[in-house]
């Protein structure tokens, strides 16, 4: 953790710019963003503002083209590719607005996908994916397939997927974009309370109401951080 | 979950999809199968043929096949110093000709009309039913095709016109008596034939040429072997040709059997082309429709080797389950082709053109290989290069 005070991520002055035939397209532009654990921050703005762009920087998908980004300590420019695979996979969780769950493989099985990845130990995973299908109120549908679950269920298995190698940080972009108001209000829900367990909270969202629920919003406009304003 | 376990459920996802591929890849496997077994079918069949006969060499008055060149002058005698090498266990002088056996219609039933001389314990022929003839004594042997259109019988008295020049002869017709059934090698599933002494051969022939011979078969000793026997037959009677049985399969190979190699191979080339596309279009609709998923799992942490390992191991399984159902399915259709094949007239019965051999089955297994690995190869590049924010924007906007 040398260098970060304590944050999962410190982001300084990243940038993100895309090569197009008719000219680079800035999509983030210097960011400087801290990420502590327990933090919960909403990420809001306009469409094609760069806010799922700066979500996959901070979840080391893609690196930034200019600035620092340091995970963990680490300068995530500098990882290669496998490395930076790694890291997604046993310190970040990914929360996608279309869950994309494996739909040949059960509720069950979904979550002990990324485990496996990780080379959890079986009888660990086994343990592990039934704790997690029970914090998320799913234990009787262990056995169901995506296409056996409502839009709500899928995003509580995704959730508990991202969960699966006990991540720091947990990402979601647009995570009740999917969702009727009800249901979304239970993935909000479920997602304060993993916040509140202690797994830090990046969410992207254009929903007003989820934004509130977080600690810290910051508002985009053209790739750059317009506003950062704290809630209650 | 192994990249294995996981490209196993996600072909039992789509069901239609894996069996079109598994069925694809059998129909041109076993066809892949088939021209391995093409190429050299031919030639492996012809050698253990020859080679069935009891004779290693083949003597001739000119590089013609024989009955089709030269006959060998005092045939006989030649046979007889040939047998005497040291290198040679026993030699027979062969003369082939016409015949009409007067039997079984009022046009009689035309055969191939073999005469033989020598010193070999056998002759170039197996009993079936009856005893062999004895030289010097008006008997044939005749085949079990000439046997069903005579109505013949071992004992069955026949009169017997010979054909024995490329000129039209009016030859009176010998009485012979058959002495047995008998099978011949070289015949072909239709074809009709006898075969006597040559001194009763060059009687039905009108009683000249009795010395005369198209080929002398001779058999090496064991301990020499063939080439010490050719050597030898070749400075006794330097005039003559002599072929070993691995020479003429060679001649074999390097003239009208060169065909079936060049057609199996283009068709090994065609058949393989054809895999290859059909397992890459497959693989590459499939991972289309699921790039969004594959996006997914990499932002989950798998890492690029992990997604590419998937697509191939769903390339290993179709390729492997198609290729394990091409074996039957080859052998089958194997079966029926030979069938066909060995309808062109003056084929062997016993000549087979799609011949098992082992290393065809080891041939079969690599190439099945390369093309599971060919075929992965462009849906690997379109995972390995994936670029996962930017699909997984592109999956939610579209």
């Amino acid at each position: 953790m040398s260098g970060t005070n304590g944050h999962i991520v410190e982001a300084r002055n990243i940038s993100r710019v895309f090569p197009m035939p008719a000219g680079p397209v800035t999509a983030v532009a210097d960011v400087t963003l801290q990420i502590a654990a327990r933090d919960h921050i909403a990420i809001r703005g306009p469409s094609g503002c760069g806010k799922s762009t700066l979500l996959h920087m901070l979840g080391c998908v893609e690196p930034p083209t200019a600035g620092t980004l340091l995970f963990r300590g680490d300068d995530v420019t500098t990882l290669s590719d496998r490395q930076r695979s790694l890291v997604r996979l046993r310190q970040i969780g990914f929360v996608f607005q279309r869950f994309f769950l494996l739909p040949m493989l059960t509720a069950a099985e979904n979550i002990e996908l990324p485990q496996s990845e990780a080379h959890v130990p079986k009888a660990e995973r086994r343990q592990r994916t039934q704790e997690l299908l029970e914090y998320v109120g799913l234990a009787a549908r262990a056995a169901h397939r995506p296409s056996e679950l409502s839009g709500g269920e899928m995003q509580r298995v995704a959730i508990a997927r991202a969960l699966a190698n006990k991540p720091g940080l947990l990402l979601a972009d647009e995570p009740t974009g999917e969702l009727d108001r009800a249901t979304g209000e239970q993935i909000a829900s479920l997602l304060d309370r993993v916040n509140a367990d202690g797994t830090a909270l990046v969410i992207v969202t254009h929903d007003p109401a989820l934004a509130e629920r977080s600690t810290r919003v910051l508002s985009m406009r053209d790739g750059r951080i317009e506003s950062e304003s704290a809630c209650a | 979950m192994n990249a294995m376990g996981f490209a196993w459920r996600s072909l039992v996802r789509q069901p239609a999809r894996a069996s079109l591929g598994v069925l694809g890849v059998a129909a041109v496997g076993a066809l892949l199968f088939d021209m391995l077994l093409l190429s050299q079918g031919l030639v492996i069949s012809m050698r253990s043929l020859l080679e069935r006969t009891g004779f290693d060499l083949r003597v001739t008055a000119s590089d013609a096949l024989p009955g089709q060149g030269p006959l060998i002058a005092n045939a006989v005698d030649r046979a007889q110093a040939i047998s005497r090498l040291p290198s040679v266990r026993s030699a027979i002088a062969l003369r082939f000709a016409d015949a009409v056996v007067l039997a079984g219609g009022p046009r009689g039933v035309s055969t191939t009309f073999q005469g033989v001389a020598g010193t070999a314990p056998v002759y170039p022929w197996t009993i079936l039913r009856g005893r062999d003839i004895t030289p010097g004594r008006p008997e044939i042997v005749i085949n079990e095709n000439t046997a069903m259109r005579t109505q013949l019988a071992p004992g069955s008295r026949v009169m017997l016109r010979a054909s024995c020049t490329d000129q039209q002869q009016a030859l009176p017709p010998v009485p012979f008596t058959v002495s047995g059934i008998a099978q011949f090698p070289f015949d072909s599933p239709v074809g009709t034939t006898v075969a006597t002494s040559l001194s009763m051969l060059a009687t039905a022939c009108g009683g000249n040429e009795s010395n005369e011979a198209d080929v002398i078969m001779v058999a090496s000793q064991e301990t020499s072997g063939a080439s010490a026997a050719v050597a030898d037959v070749a400075k006794l009677l330097p005039d003559l040709h002599v072929l070993s049985n691995a020479e003429a399969v060679n001649r074999f190979e390097r003239g009208g059997f060169t065909y079936f190699r060049q057609i199996s191979t283009v068709l090994t080339a065609v058949t393989l082309s054809f895999a290859v596309l059909l397992i890459t279009v497959l693989l590459t609709v499939s991972i289309n429709q699921r790039l969004g998923e594959i996006a997914a799992l990499r932002a989950l942490g798998f890492s690029r080797w992990r997604a590419s390992a998937d697509v191939f191991c769903e390339s290993v399984l179709i390729v492997g389950a198609g290729g394990l159902l091409s074996l039957p399915a080859g052998a089958l259709l194997a079966f029926a082709l030979d069938r066909i094949l060995k309808r062109i007239p003056g084929i062997p019965a016993d000549v087979h053109f799609f011949v098992f051999q082992p290393s065809a089955f080891r041939i079969h297994l690599l190439l099945l290989s390369a093309t599971a690995v060919v075929a992965a190869l462009y849906p690997i590049r379109i995972v390995a290069k994936l670029p996962i924010a930017a699909t997984l924007r592109d999956e939610v906007v579209g």
